[in-house]
């Protein structure tokens, strides 16, 4: 891989990185000659043009995401930012958040004068307290500057930051389930349409991003579309922070383009798979289908890559198991996850996350025959796609393909076929 | 007006339409369930999935949810519609109780109806059931839930927030732990409680008025309309073997929607209590041929100016009319009025209105004085002899006033369905009907001529329709002209008289009621409250 200079972690491990002092001695808050010498729309272009993505999970195109607010409904637009980041297996937007904040204040500051927003809020999770601090304290510093607030740096533009402390729900990482819960209510998704982007916050138009997407637009804006669009693959342009657990000798994050075949991702920077031959890897967060030892043969770390191997970029950070994992007590530990973690509006969700772990726990105290395996992957058909978000699809996926990869590993817990099992009575 | 294809069928409907009004209006059938015609959409119960052609190929989603477009295709008849569909009433029956046998909402439950309709599937769980617990957890002053059956429609939640606006109830917990419940130190005890039980699609929220008190399929049902304030909502009067056992609101998206308020549903103890049951002459009783010869004895040799008659907003069209027509033929009409006595009661935005009586809008329609000013000083000056008084209670409401005004009157003929106190102050007392025994008509406060039809017969045949009482009257007066056999003929010699009825017969009046023009009395409903336009009458409410 050509060397590339980091976008994003270039301030990580500077003394003080996290202060507008250090921040602007790095060239922070460069981009905004830029940006405002730009028409929204200009920059709406710009961000369309760079190939940037989303960095949450989905994927969606940033600039095209902005370019869907309607700019005349005489209501003001609203820029909600997921820093609720609660993917099992990923931990990337907390250090974003820790150690250079003021790159995600110059990214809002950005998508805000793009989408003529003038009011911005970070929804951070729960637990993540010294970022709070380290954000509004930044924040602070950047309103003194005249960074935020009225006229920024003399360009006529306001723009008010809050940082609003979630309180630990995976589901209020889901944007409209985000936008309910800002907004004081339970976390529970809305059903679209309407979409957030025409009726949101408060009822008026909000985009919704992602800290490293955010984090990534100043970089956009200063250097240009063409530049950014260079760095990593055809579809899949610029630098991501890339995340590593598991069962590797060297756990971590590491910034760099994409494109990096994930081989060389676990063997250069993860040092080796730890105690066995690898097994298998779940790519981009738990609710990714998970890929055995030979697909990750000839994967990559990019959309496309991922989108062949039918499973997700997700968030970037992969898990990695070694041969001695038993697949079962992976995939129990995810369902009681999002079976807990379900909001319980709609009924596929609600009954068929706590079916599959109650089903999970039959097959682990070895009560269960292949019938309940049959169950398991009905009632992953049941639930996805037949609900108001995709909670329920971010556990059908680890089912479906756990069952389908690693059969053998649950036909271990099961009773012999022919040996009845009396139906278990309340 | 939108071109749609369901299931290969080309049709029209209105643009707005969502898919499931689109389907069901056009004889599709389609199950549903959180979805309610006259709440706000949730679409949390996931049973109405269709599949709608687009150009990423046919796209699963939920037809309540969806506006129907220009040149839609829908399918709800597929295989993997009908997966989903059967799928999410599979999950939903779950870890139900299937208490059916002692479960109040047997025969009416959806979660029977849809399985017998639409799942009819070999049950499987495979594990232990999970148990929400809570049975019978007293949540209001007519509401009881129990927990384990509930579903999660929200539809309660919804109804308390959107209708009266209290929000009593919400969801506590999270996933398959989820449960609705009061919040602390809150009794579900707005006066529109009882609606949540019948908007309730399984037997989660019950009433204690109806509990373990009638299976559901034994009920005969005649449709009515309230008779506790002006506003008229439309109700059924359920009822068996001579006895009522509840009102339920019976659909008007005109008037009440599906609601009606706490204080109509449970009236209907009023009109089974302490009702008179017997003809009172002085302090014998009697029957009605000899009361009504004896009354009929008395009057003959008086002069008509000797009679006055004090009617009620509690009378039915047709008793006021007789009544009318009795005084115009054989008394004196200006000796007729309709004064009230009562004080208004508690009124809001929703439907209650302060005027506790169902037909004061009638009594105008036939030109009764509703005041009676004139009427009540003449009577208490002594200028009459006899007081005829047909539904209504003066001395139950002021006795002090009453007993002033009619001091110096001869005798009283009262004629009343309970045992009030104007009837223990009478001379003559006739038991008569109340509307859930008769047919008849009443216009509400805003205008709206509505028909009850009889739900049940009383045992004593004595006791008889005021209207007809009257005419009994009449006749032993030997007056003509009162050839009435039952209430609907009433009506329809009324209806050639009064300009307002012009063209209409009892049989013809529609069943949401109809119109009259006459100054509105009171406001329309729902005051506040977001209208919910897209209502084709075919979802299950």
């Amino acid at each position: 891989m050509p060397a590339v200079e980091p976008q994003l972690t270039k301030r990580f491990g500077l003394k003080d990185g996290h202060t507008l002092k250090v921040y602007l001695e790095t060239g922070g808050y460069a981009s905004l000659k830029n940006l405002f010498a730009k028409k929204p729309a200009e920059v709406i272009e710009e961000v369309k043009a760079s190939g940037l993505k989303g960095r949450g999970g989905a994927g969606f195109p940033a600039g095209m995401k902005w370019s869907f607010v309607p700019q005349n409904t005489g209501k003001p637009i609203y820029l909600a930012v997921n820093a609720d980041e609660g993917e099992p297996g990923t931990f990337t937007d907390r250090f974003m958040m820790y150690y250079d904040p003021h790159l995600l204040l110059e990214g809002i500051i950005c998508a805000c004068y793009a989408i003529n927003s003038h009011t911005a809020y970070i929804y951070v999770r729960g637990e993540f307290y010294e970022q709070i601090q380290r954000l509004n304290a930044a924040i602070e510093e950047a309103r003194k500057a005249g960074y935020l607030g009225k006229n920024i740096q003399g360009s006529g533009f306001d723009l008010e930051i809050y940082v609003h402390r979630g309180a630990g729900a995976y589901i209020c990482g889901e944007e409209t389930g985000l936008l309910e819960s800002l907004e004081g209510k339970p976390g529970k998704p809305r059903i679209k349409p309407p979409f957030p982007a025409v009726v949101g916050l408060f009822g008026c138009p909000t985009i919704i991003n992602n800290v490293k997407t955010l984090s990534s637009v100043p970089w956009v804006i200063a250097n240009g579309a063409a530049a950014y669009a260079a760095i990593g693959t055809k579809e899949s342009a610029g630098t991501h922070v890339f995340g590593l657990s598991g069962q590797v000798h060297q756990t971590g994050y590491w910034e760099m383009p994409f494109g990096l075949p994930m081989m060389e991702f676990i063997n250069n920077y993860g040092k080796g798979v730890k105690g066995g031959a690898l097994k298998a890897v779940i790519p981009g967060g738990s609710s990714c289908p998970i890929l055995t030892a030979k697909e990750c043969e000839d994967l990559t770390l990019s959309y496309e890559s991922m989108r062949d191997h039918k499973t997700m970029f997700g968030t970037g950070c992969a898990i990695v198991m070694n041969e001695h994992v038993d697949m079962v007590k992976v995939l129990k530990n995810l369902t009681h996850f999002y079976s807990h973690e379900s909001c319980g509006q709609c009924t596929p969700c609600r009954e068929g996350t706590a079916w599959e772990d109650r089903l999970m726990k039959k097959i682990l105290d070895g009560e269960a025959t292949t019938k309940e395996l049959g169950m398991m992957l009905e009632i992953a058909d049941n639930m996805e796609g037949k609900t108001i978000c995709v909670l329920s699809a971010a556990l059908a996926m680890p089912v479906r393909s756990f069952l389908q990869k690693f059969r053998a590993d649950f036909e271990k817990y099961c009773k012999p076929a022919g040996v009845a099992v009396p139906e278990a009575v309340s | 007006m939108a071109k749609i294809t369901i299931d290969g069928k080309p049709m029209e409907v209105a643009d707005g339409t969502n898919v499931l009004e689109a389907c069901l209006s056009n004889s599709v059938h389609l199950e549903h369930f959180c979805y309610h015609p006259y709440l706000p959409v949730a679409g949390n119960c996931r049973t109405c999935m269709v599949e709608i052609e687009g150009p990423k190929g046919p796209m699963l989603t939920i037809g309540c949810n969806t506006k129907v477009a220009e040149g839609m295709v829908i399918h709800t008849d597929t295989p993997k519609a009908k997966t989903a569909q059967k799928s999410a009433l599979e999950m939903l029956l779950l870890d139900h109780p299937l208490d059916c046998p002692v479960c109040d909402k047997a025969g009416e439950c959806k979660l029977q109806n849809q399985y017998m309709e639409y799942g009819l599937y070999d049950f499987r769980r495979g594990v232990p059931r999970y148990f929400k617990g809570g049975k019978a957890e007293d949540i209001g002053e007519h509401v009881m839930l129990d927990q384990e059956r509930c579903v999660l429609c929200t539809r309660c939640i919804r109804f308390v927030d959107e209708i009266p606006k209290s929000s009593e109830l919400g969801i506590v917990s999270r996933g398959h732990e989820s449960k609705i419940t009061i919040f602390p130190d809150v009794r579900l005890d707005n006066a529109y409680s009882g609606n949540v039980t019948d908007i309730c699609p399984v037997g989660a929220l019950t009433l204690k008025e109806f509990r373990f008190k009638q299976r559901v399929w034994f009920l005969k049902k005649a449709e009515s309309v309230c008779h506790g304030c002006a506003r008229g909502c439309n109700i059924t009067v359920e009822h068996n073997r001579g006895r009522i056992y509840r009102f339920m609101p019976r659909e008007n998206a005109e008037l009440n929607k599906t609601w009606i308020c706490d204080e109509g549903r449970f009236s209907f103890n009023y009109f089974q209590e302490n009702r008179l049951e017997e003809v009172r002459l002085g302090h014998a009783t009697s029957n009605l041929s000899d009361g009504i010869a004896q009354l009929a004895n008395l009057l003959k040799d008086l002069s008509p100016d000797d009679v006055a008659g004090i009617a009620s907003p509690t009378g039915a069209l047709e008793d006021l009319y007789v009544m009318k027509k009795l005084f115009e033929k054989r008394f004196r009409l200006k000796n007729l009025a309709a004064p009230f006595w009562g004080k208004p009661g508690d009124e809001d935005k929703i439907l209650k209105l302060a005027d506790k009586t169902p037909n004061t809008q009638g009594l105008n329609l036939l030109g009764f004085d509703t005041e009676g000013k004139d009427l009540l000083s003449r009577i208490e000056k002594g200028e009459f002899k006899v007081v005829l008084i047909a539904h209504n209670n003066p001395f139950g409401q002021d006795e002090e006033r009453a007993k002033k005004v009619f001091a110096k009157v001869k005798a009283l003929i009262v004629l009343s369905v309970h045992k009030t106190k104007t009837v223990e102050a009478g001379s003559m007392a006739f038991p008569v009907r109340t509307f859930i025994e008769k047919n008849g008509t009443f216009v509400n406060a805003t205008s709206r001529l509505q028909r009850f039809r009889q739900a049940v017969e009383p045992e004593n045949p004595d006791i008889v329709e005021a209207s007809l009482w009257m005419v009994r009257l009449a006749k032993a007066l030997g007056a003509t002209g009162f050839d009435f056999e039952d209430s609907p003929s009433v009506f329809n010699a009324m209806a050639k008289e009064v300009g307002a009825l012009q063209g209409l017969t009892f049989n013809k009046i529609p069943a949401t009621g109809k119109v009259l023009d006459l100054k509105p009395l009171a406001a329309e409903p729902f005051q506040g409250v977001k209208a919910q336009p897209n209502v084709s009458g075919k979802a299950k409410v």
